[in-house]
């Protein structure tokens, strides 16, 4: 299976001009025959939304223009990020990643862990997601997140659980001081979770960021792939837009998991009745 | 429409926040720029009334004679309120500007007055340990229709969430002479200028467009569809979205953890 991460700088609140984005990315991914092109969180509006949030907002099973990607992923699979407001829960705004194939849409993941501190502001305009889930795929079992639903590991733990073969990373992750590196300090911080959990779950994960800047905050870039294991695979180019194409052999997750087994040995029930008793019984 | 105000509610709301924020920075004295306009009028009628009239200066800053019955307003203004006024010709310095660096834009030559008039407040604030009330309202902040560090800069704006109507309203209330509250507003710009000529709309229809998009938060459609003109909604939706620039702080570049305007984030007020 080939794979295309889109790293990207949408231009902020146009979503017809991102549309077309999109659409050209698809092209070029068509070209080199990619299976799935994954684009980074809010791809189809831009990050630093506020009141925005509701002008850009768009009901998957109904819009014009989601329907153009839907149309066009027949051969071509394809991750968005997307704002998402559905005809029976008008005005509330989620900040969304879906998974569209062969014509359907697949899945919907909507982000649970809504940055609010410091420069962040999401709580203050987006409603909050519930659910973190693995649906099967033509590429096996995939998870979605997006950005800071990954700094919380619990959630890669249940995608984990759930058997995900593929963790799909969405993001618009700022960077965040400067120092003597190459990159912002703070793409470490994904990339040192992106080894852990490709290495701890034997499944590949795939982090797609964007680039650009948006109200003086530059978006970091460095997108990668981990095989399972924590086998760095690929990484995009610090802040420049690249379209970073890698084939995945999807063989390789049974391969992790004959040799490492910690997978066959996992006991969810046992971390589930653990983690009730933490939730039920407040510590004193 | 529904932008009716309770005056004497608004009145209280706004005196105490002029006189709470001179207080907290440590002033007594408020100081503006007089025009002989409505804002500018209540605006000093609402300073009077907040910090006593003999302490509130309004600077008259006219270009030449050019405009000698906005001057005559203004010192009339001045003299019904009580408080203490002072002319302050601009000519000489715009002058001397423009005679180096010759232009015929009308904009230029309005915005460059506009921030002569900007750095005499600033030094007259600091001679006179005065803080500069901002004049603009909510409909020009809106539609951008201001000139960024001209007259938009100030200590503390009282009238910014004001519209145009409700100013007018509030004017009533606080008995501003009737010619000012009836005649047409000009930014001064021009001689003959009005500002409803200008933006191709009278203030009733701005801010009942105003109301809805930004109030309302109707969408341009919507609009539309409740029998707006398409191309004059079209229109203010542009004008606000292509003057966001002058109701924000410069991007700061973000480079380090914690940045000024990104998350170094303090109140205004911080220990006042």
């Amino acid at each position: 299976m080939k794979i295309a991460l889109a790293q990207i700088a949408p231009r902020l609140g146009d979503v017809g001009r991102n549309l077309e984005l999109h659409l050209e990315f698809m092209d070029k991914a068509c070209r080199v025959k990619a299976d799935l092109i994954v684009f980074p969180e809010l791809s189809l509006t831009g990050y630093t939304l506020k009141d925005l949030a509701g002008d850009v907002a768009l009901d998957p099973a109904t819009d014009p223009r989601f329907k153009k990607i839907l149309a066009r992923s027949r051969g071509l699979s394809v991750v968005l990020g997307f704002m998402e407001e559905r005809a029976g829960e008008k005005g509330l705004f989620y900040n969304s990643a879906a998974f569209i194939s062969g014509g359907k849409l697949l899945h919907v993941h909507r982000k649970v862990f809504l940055p609010t501190n410091g420069m962040f502001e999401e709580a203050k305009f987006f409603a909050q997601g519930r659910d973190f889930r693995v649906f099967p795929t033509p590429f096996g079992k995939v998870g979605l997140m997006i950005c800071r639903d990954f700094l919380h590991y619990g959630a890669s733990y249940v995608l984990y659980a759930g058997g995900a073969d593929v963790i799909i990373v969405i993001s618009a992750a700022p960077g965040r001081g400067v120092s003597e590196g190459e990159a912002f300090e703070t793409s470490r911080m994904w990339e040192l979770m992106g080894e852990a959990v490709s290495y701890f779950s034997t499944a590949f994960v795939a982090y797609a960021n964007r680039v650009g800047i948006e109200d003086g905050v530059s978006f970091a870039g460095g997108s990668f792939i981990y095989g399972p294991g924590g086998r760095l695979l690929a990484r995009a180019a610090y802040l420049d837009p690249e379209l970073l194409v890698r084939r995945l052999d999807l063989t390789a997750v049974r391969e992790a998991r004959t040799k490492w087994l910690f997978k066959r040995d996992e006991k969810p029930d046992v971390i589930l009745r653990s983690l009730e008793r933490v939730v039920r019984v407040p510590e004193d | 429409m529904s932008l009716k105000i309770n005056p004497i509610f608004v009145e209280k709301v706004l005196t105490g926040f002029i006189r709470g924020e001179l207080a907290k920075f440590g002033f007594r004295k408020g100081i503006l720029g007089l025009s002989g306009g409505l804002d500018s009028t209540v605006c000093a009628a609402l300073a009077a009334r907040a910090l006593g009239p003999r302490n509130v200066l309004g600077l008259i800053m006219p270009y030449g004679d050019s405009f000698p019955a906005e001057v005559r307003d203004a010192e009339k203004v001045g003299r019904v309120l009580g408080i203490r006024t002072r002319t302050i010709d601009i000519a000489p310095q715009v002058d001397a500007y423009f005679a180096a660096h010759p232009t015929r834009s009308r904009i230029l030559r309005g915005n460059k007055m506009a921030r002569e008039r900007m750095s005499i407040l600033y030094d007259y604030s600091a001679r006179e340990k005065a803080l500069i009330l901002g004049t603009s309202n909510k409909t020009e902040l809106l539609i951008g229709y201001g000139t960024i560090h001209g007259d938009m800069a100030c200590g503390i704006s009282p009238m910014g969430d004001l519209y145009k109507t409700q100013v007018r309203e509030l004017a009533r209330h606080l008995r501003v002479p009737a010619s000012i509250i009836r005649k047409a507003p000009t930014a001064g710009l021009w001689s003959g200028q009005t500002d409803e000529q200008e933006i191709g709309l009278t203030y009733a229809e701005l801010d009942e467009i105003l109301e809805n998009l930004v109030e309302k938060r109707k969408s341009g459609p919507e609009l539309v569809k409740a029998g707006f003109k398409p191309a004059v909604v079209r229109r203010v939706a542009e004008m606000i979205r292509n003057s966001e620039f002058k109701r924000k702080l410069p991007p700061i570049a973000k480079l380090s953890p914690r940045s000024v305007g990104h998350d170094f984030l303090y109140p205004y007020d911080w220990g006042r």
